[in-house]
């Protein structure tokens, strides 16, 4: 079956989204708020779904609320700030079993789309305020987890050289904000957001599952029948040209394994999903799969890491390279990167190889219909980036895309900046 | 010989078979689904180091990691590496090792006759020399120093080595760069042909696939395998823990922990039922739902990323509570006083009811993806039993059996801490 998106809009800048399918057990319904991400803003908006998550006026005690989850088959309530291009998402989502396996007959898709609108549109927000206890403990979380940054050395790394490459770029903004931000939210000033976040965010409802979308869908739209509020369009990040002189950057750490981060920029003025295409197959074919140029030759060939693998960042125009290494190994290679990117760029790869890398795209594909998660993230991504194409239509498209498009694609890609979080010393004890 | 089991249920079932070369076969075609996913697996470990068969004179104990090393060194062939032949096919392939088990598996959306041809056949033909082995010591070489630098792997080992003296699930599973050092062609192949005979492994295959071209490929490609018994030989385990807690620094921004409890152990079977009462048990005690879970939120002992995991197997079972705190010191002895208090007071009946409703329902949900459908039969084969049971043994469960799980695997004294503190 085709999974396409039935798509209602429920009042200006809010939209119902369905899509079923009867093979899986599950129901699940989001509700994500989706503003421009900026510096002064992200740590007070961040802070919203977490308190969002604690309790509403018609379940304000947490311990409550996880009871009455209980109570309806072990539904997942979820909080979730994410970023994606120039914006920042958050969301709350819960997810239950489907009403067919309840013991009583309960409407369980009924009764949790009705604590999600409460945990979302009604929160417990008193005189302009959350709570300002609660709001100190997820404060703390936020902080923390700006902190906790450092604890992944892989994503540490990415994100170190993301942020050397594009200073004062959205591309180089924390989902969280920075620490002196968080630092100063109050219950006011998240409550402030969460109103701002109500009134002019757009709000993308989504609903994916084996049940009948009209038990959520009839809540939703009595909840915004009539309200008057903003919106806005979406746009893709502006693409900056990388400098003539490529930036390097060393930063040291007390680590086992040293991780090399190559950032690359790819120049141009794509506006659509359409157009973005060939640099997934081309990123793909480069560092996406264990038969990619990257894969074959940085690891298996000269056996100098575990991983090394490219990514490409539709909504940036970034490009990421990375791998794990011992520190006396960083220009060796850096070299083999670079050999193989200009491989990429003239064109020297075989057509299996091209063949491959496209099968393997349009498996994965197809494969994202296999999960609730997979068709929910794939529509949010479709809706912000201004188009609707199914997961089906994504899998036949990715078979058209040729060789010249290929090779294209890799002749505007550009080396920006060498980010290396180097080892310093051995075992770290 | 070929079975149908059924769960009632979840209205749904797979074929069982037997298949003349020795190995058992698990079918799960699912209506509806994109992707076919497939698993060819062993029972052979990191635990497994000191073995025999019945042709083996005596005990033969093998260098650490050497079934990760295996995994890896079966991608290869004489004619290339397995990767590049499911290149063509367009399948997503993968292994892993864990404790008790190896897997080589893929998922495909199309030509999944030719991507199983290809995992039937590179799995079934080992190929090792002296210049790929010492190729591979410097990939896996990086990725033990990769886990070396990641604080929850480093804290799992931790409290691993805490709990237990002498079973070999404190060893990491990749072993260490000296340890494999020492693996040779020879020593792999004795692995292979005593861990790699077909009856000492499972086939389980679920979703978008047709069981008919399954079996004709293992009737075309498949030898029959020669009877074998394997004895495998664990270190004598006592009961008590061996240290209380254990300690390392990293350079990370908050201290994480894990607390666990060692728990009794009986066959294979029990263990995995053992689990699944046990995580009942785990939130219970201290889920999101508790009284205890609130008690430490609230004062910022704890935060989201606390969570729980039994880790069962073949002759053990440790349940466990992990997470980040400032104080992980005083979240152990919130939870092992909880766990003292319950153990001399019961458990209350209306949480009881509360917290199996809410696992009645993940488990059902658990049979919603392919991939975990393949896991699941695999697991339960694994330990003798059908996956069907994991729902049932929920919604079974009593009061009393949680009781006697409260006795037997959460003794406080049986219990140890592992931190992995900031550096600097």
């Amino acid at each position: 079956m085709s999974h396409r998106l039935e798509r209602i809009q429920l009042a200006e800048g809010v939209y119902f989204s369905a899509v079923t399918d009867p093979k899986f057990k599950h129901n699940r319904i989001s509700v994500n708020f989706i503003t421009p991400l900026t510096a002064e803003e992200a740590a007070n908006n961040a802070i919203v779904p977490l308190l969002l998550r604690r309790g509403c006026k018609s379940c304000p005690d947490y311990t409550t609320l996880e009871r009455r989850l209980c109570q309806l088959y072990g539904a997942g309530l979820d909080a979730d700030v994410l970023h994606f291009g120039k914006y920042q998402m958050l969301s709350v989502s819960i997810q239950c079993v489907d009403d067919r396996f309840a013991l009583e007959g309960e409407k369980i898709t009924h009764d949790c789309a009705a604590l999600l609108a409460d945990i979302a549109f009604d929160p417990c927000i008193t005189n302009g305020s959350f709570d300002e206890e609660a709001t100190a403990r997820e404060r703390q979380f936020i902080l923390d987890s700006i902190a906790a940054e450092i604890n992944e050395k892989r994503s540490y790394a990415l994100l170190r050289c993301k942020q050397e490459m594009c200073a004062g770029e959205a591309a180089a903004l924390r989902k969280y904000g920075s620490a002196e931000t968080a630092a100063a939210i109050t219950g006011e000033s998240a409550a402030a957001a969460y109103r701002r976040l109500a009134d002019h965010a757009n709000i993308e409802i989504m609903f994916v599952g084996a049940g009948d979308p009209q038990a959520a869908l009839v809540i939703f739209k009595e909840l915004f029948g009539g309200m008057h509020r903003s919106s806005f369009g979406y746009e893709l990040c502006e693409r900056k040209p990388a400098p003539e002189q490529v930036r390097e950057h060393v930063e040291e750490m007390d680590l086992a394994q040293s991780k090399l981060v190559l950032g690359l920029r790819v120049d141009g003025d794509e506006s659509d999903y359409e157009e973005l295409r060939p640099f997934r197959v081309m990123t793909a074919l480069y560092g996406g799969t264990p038969f990619s140029r990257l894969f074959n030759h940085v690891r298996e060939k000269l056996s100098l890491c575990y991983y090394c693998a490219a990514r490409y960042d539709g909504a940036t125009g970034l490009m990421m390279v990375d791998c794990g290494i011992e520190s006396e190994n960083k220009q060796k290679a850096q070299d083999e990167i670079l050999a193989q990117l200009e491989v990429m760029k003239k064109g020297e790869f075989t057509d299996e190889e091209l063949e491959s890398t496209r099968l393997a795209l349009r498996g994965g594909a197809k494969a994202t219909t296999d999960s609730l998660g997979g068709i929910e993230s794939w529509y949010l991504v479709q809706i912000m980036m201004n188009s609707n194409i199914s997961p089906e239509q994504n899998a036949e498209n990715m078979s058209n895309i040729t060789r010249e498009q290929v090779i294209e694609a890799a002749n505007r890609v550009h080396l920006d900046t060498v980010f290396f979080l180097k080892a310093k010393g051995g075992d770290a004890q | 010989m070929k079975k149908m089991i059924h769960s009632k249920r979840l209205g749904e079932g797979y074929l069982r078979v037997e298949h003349s070369s020795g190995l058992t076969m698990l079918l799960c075609p699912m209506k509806g689904f994109s992707t076919a996913y497939a698993m060819f697996g062993t029972k052979y470990g990191s635990v497994d180091t000191t073995f025999k068969t019945d042709a083996d004179d005596d005990y033969v104990t093998v260098p650490e990691g050497i079934a990760h090393f295996l995994e890896h060194k079966l991608f290869e062939s004489e004619d290339g590496d397995a990767f590049a032949r499911y290149a063509a096919t367009g399948a997503s392939a993968n292994a892993f090792t864990s404790f008790d088990r190896t897997a080589y598996l893929f998922g495909c959306t199309e030509n999944f006759k030719e991507s199983m041809e290809i995992l039937l056949d590179f799995v079934t033909h080992p190929y090792f020399t002296q210049q790929t082995v010492e190729k591979e010591q410097g990939i896996i070489g990086q990725e033990i120093r990769m886990y070396d630098d990641v604080a929850d792997w480093r804290v799992m080992f931790g409290l691993l080595g805490s709990l237990y003296h002498n079973h070999p699930v404190r060893i990491d599973i990749a072993g260490t760069v000296e340890s494999i050092a020492q693996i040779d062609a020879d020593l792999l192949y004795r692995c292979y042909n005593t861990f790699y005979n077909l009856r000492n492994m499972v086939l389980v295959v679920a979703g978008n696939f047709d069981p008919d071209v399954v079996i004709k490929l293992a009737d075309k490609i498949l030898k029959p395998a020669p009877p074998m018994n394997i004895s495998r030989k664990s270190p004598p385990e006592p009961e008590s823990v061996a240290k209380t807690r254990t300690e390392v620094s990293l350079p990370i921004s908050m201290p994480v922990f894990q607390l666990g409890f060692k728990g009794t152990p009986g066959d294979a079977a029990r263990n995995l039922k053992s689990q699944v009462e046990n995580e009942l048990l785990l939130e219970i005690i201290a889920g999101e739902s508790s009284h205890l879970y609130r008690r430490l939120y609230d004062q910022g002992l704890i935060n989201t990323t606390f969570s729980f995991e039994v880790m069962a197997g073949r002759d053990y079972v440790a349940s466990l509570y992990e997470g980040e705190s400032r104080d992980p010191d005083a979240v152990a002895a919130a939870i092992r006083e909880e766990v003292s208090r319950l153990r001399r007071e019961g458990i209350d009946p209306e949480d009881f009811a509360r917290c199996k409703r809410a696992a009645y329902g993940r488990y059902i949900g658990m049979f919603a993806k392919v991939e975990a459908i393949a896991g699941l039969m695999m697991l339960a084969e694994f330990a003798g039993v059908d996956m069907y049971e994991f729902p049932e043994w929920v919604a079974d469960v009593t009061l009393e059996d949680l009781a006697l799980r409260l006795e037997q695997d959460f003794d406080p004294e049986r219990s140890a801490l592992s931190v992995v503190t900031p550096s600097k």
